[in-house]
């Protein structure tokens, strides 16, 4: 498997797994999905990041054929998923936000079901169920009713249920929303191993933007537009070395002369955030000259989130690139 | 082919018969009052009608009425389905959207069948299923006015987007259905109005084949008022009809599947 990873990095044009064309959706007078172009290469990580209503699930389900495009094109597996939506659901899996298990049945009749809705024979459905219950650890609930297990148990379960046919494709959205946090770190190995043992394309969605430094790339939508992408490490280095935090009843002063130093800052009420792009910067200096005017003061490594929050501001337009 | 999927989908269906312990018990319980109290009640003030007893001229009704709910309850499991997300793993399976319905149709009429013919040998030992019983005719009417059920629930099914929903419908179509359809009294004795109600509602058809079944259509007071290839005629074209509109409704997908379908045979 990692003998093929390889080749496949090196090889000059590595297959594009899910294509879109200035794809939208139209909800009445809402436009949910406004011309999204994305690209994504097979066996890539892939995370489309941003806030709840951005329009990550409709993106979801337009690629997995749950809705249909208003406008545009999309392509999954080589698949339009307008045309041969058949095809397409036939290479992909699909992980929903909240879970489509069937409560009465057991955690082995659920995949059973799965397995035969995949046209998969019996025989391959058992030993399937076997190898995912043992991958996901819940082997010893094998013929408990789904009623009966915890929150990220049936995570693991969809999860589980959505790999059964060793599909090319993985979609998940928002794998870990309302999970506690052993749960969450539980789902993300389960990604991880799925990745490293099967090979296959994970196509992403969360608003734990923190989650997704993992992948190989992310874009960021906002009100359905996508606002930036790129690989999370850097994005994130792009955006500098150090973030500053200052809180503080003067904070427009402050503003007004530290931005001639650090550049324009991310301003929240009485707090406001600046971008360090030195390594060697003084912050005793910072602090000398901010002395007792703050509340507080707080320097820290820049992540996703502040990638999102910087590229996402009107006011910062054009000060970030990504 | 479709088959395996089609047949997950029956197989959960059944399983969840079998699990639902009140509702299977419900079932059986439902028929055996409206025979013992109305079916007594009635015979004390009829006596017989041709050669049989009231019990046994309702019998070829509750068959019918065990499997217009049997079938029912599986269409609701449409809703249901749509209320708990297993709907969107249905519609993300690798087969045009269609044969969900049609999957669901077969799944209520299997159901429904099994029901109906464990009800009916429940009855037989007790004298209530008439001595000229003609097996073949009696397979036939049950599977015929299964499907017919299952086609009816299933148009309702699609058209409701809440279990609530859903509810309210049934109760204003089970009740007619079951009481203007030949179950409780032959058609022919109806009133103009409730006759023309009856002769347009399909469940008069399935009624009507299990009589022939189950009372033979020799005695002319037996009951029957169709001939046995009206009845089927009607609850296969009416299965047919209300499956289609069903599919039609289910998605534009399956809209699009299914005339295409349509072309290449």
């Amino acid at each position: 498997m990692t003998g093929n990873n390889t080749s496949l990095q090196t090889a000059p044009e590595a297959k594009i797994a899910i294509q879109t064309i200035g794809l939208c959706k139209d909800y009445g007078s809402l436009r949910a999905v406004d011309k999204l172009d994305l690209e994504v290469p097979e066996g890539q990580f892939f995370g489309l990041l941003g806030p709840n209503g951005s329009g990550k699930t409709t993106t979801i389900h337009m690629l997995t054929t749950l809705a249909r495009p208003t406008q545009g094109q999309a392509f999954v597996a080589g698949h339009d998923v307008r045309r041969e939506g058949v095809a397409v659901r036939r290479e992909i899996g699909l992980v929903f936000q909240e879970s489509a298990l069937d409560r009465t049945l057991t955690v082995a009749e659920n995949l059973r079901f799965a397995g035969l809705l995949r046209n998969l024979p019996t025989a391959v459905i058992r030993q399937r169920s076997d190898e995912l219950l043992d991958l996901f650890r819940l082997s010893d609930r094998r013929d408990k009713p789904v009623a009966t297990l915890s929150g990220g148990m049936r995570r693991a379960l969809d999860m589980a249920r959505g790999v059964m046919h060793h599909p090319r494709l993985l979609f998940l959205d928002e794998p870990t929303l309302g999970l506690d946090v052993p749960s969450r770190r539980g789902i993300w190995r389960f990604i991880e191993r799925l990745r490293r043992d099967e090979g296959i394309t994970v196509f992403l969605t969360t608003h734990y933007l923190e989650e997704a430094e993992e992948c190989h790339q992310v874009a960021f939508l906002a009100k359905g537009k996508m606002i930036g992408s790129g690989a999370p490490k850097a994005l994130v280095q792009s955006l500098g070395t150090y973030m500053v935090e200052i809180e503080s009843e003067h904070i427009e002063t402050i503003i007004a002369s530290l931005s001639r130093r650090l550049g324009p800052c991310l301003q929240d009420g009485t707090k406001a955030s600046f971008r360090i792009q030195e390594e060697q910067f003084d912050f005793l200096d910072l602090q000398a000259e901010l002395g007792n005017r703050v509340q507080s003061v707080r320097w820290r490594r820049p992540n996703l989130n502040d990638v999102f929050l910087w590229i996402n501001d009107p006011n910062l337009s054009g000060s970030v690139v990504v | 082919m479709m088959w395996r999927p089609v047949w997950g989908i029956i197989e959960r269906e059944m399983v969840r018969m079998l699990r639902q312990r009140g509702r299977l018990v419900s079932t059986a319980v439902r028929p055996l009052i409206w025979l013992v109290v109305i079916g007594s009640g009635f015979n004390a003030m009829l006596g017989h009608i041709g050669s049989y007893s009231y019990h046994q001229f309702l019998v070829p009704g509750l068959l019918g009425m065990v499997m217009l709910f049997g079938a029912m309850l599986v269409s609701l499991t449409v809703v249901y389905d749509k209320e708990f997300g297993v709907m969107r793993l249905l519609i993300t399976a690798p087969l045009p959207h269609y044969w969900i319905v049609v999957a669901k149709v077969i799944s209520g009429a299997v159901v429904a069948v099994v029901q109906a013919a464990a009800f009916a040998l429940l009855l037989a030992p007790f004298g209530y299923v008439g001595s000229e019983v003609s097996i073949g005719l009696l397979l036939l009417g049950l599977v015929a006015t299964a499907l017919a059920c299952a086609s009816l629930g299933i148009v309702f099914a699609v058209w409701s987007s809440t279990l609530d929903n859903f509810a309210v419908v049934m109760n204003f179509v089970i009740f007619p259905v079951f009481f203007l359809s030949g179950a409780l009294y032959p058609v022919q004795k109806l009133p103009d109005v409730l006759k023309f109600v009856a002769v347009i509602n399909p469940f008069t058809y399935g009624v009507d084949l299990l009589k022939h079944a189950l009372l033979g259509s020799a005695a002319p007071l037996s009951g029957t008022d169709f001939g046995v290839l009206i009845d089927v005629a009607v609850l296969l074209g009416f299965t047919v009809g209300a499956t289609f509109i069903a599919c039609l409704r289910f998605s534009h997908e399956s809209a699009a599947g299914l005339l295409q379908f349509l072309q290449t045979r």
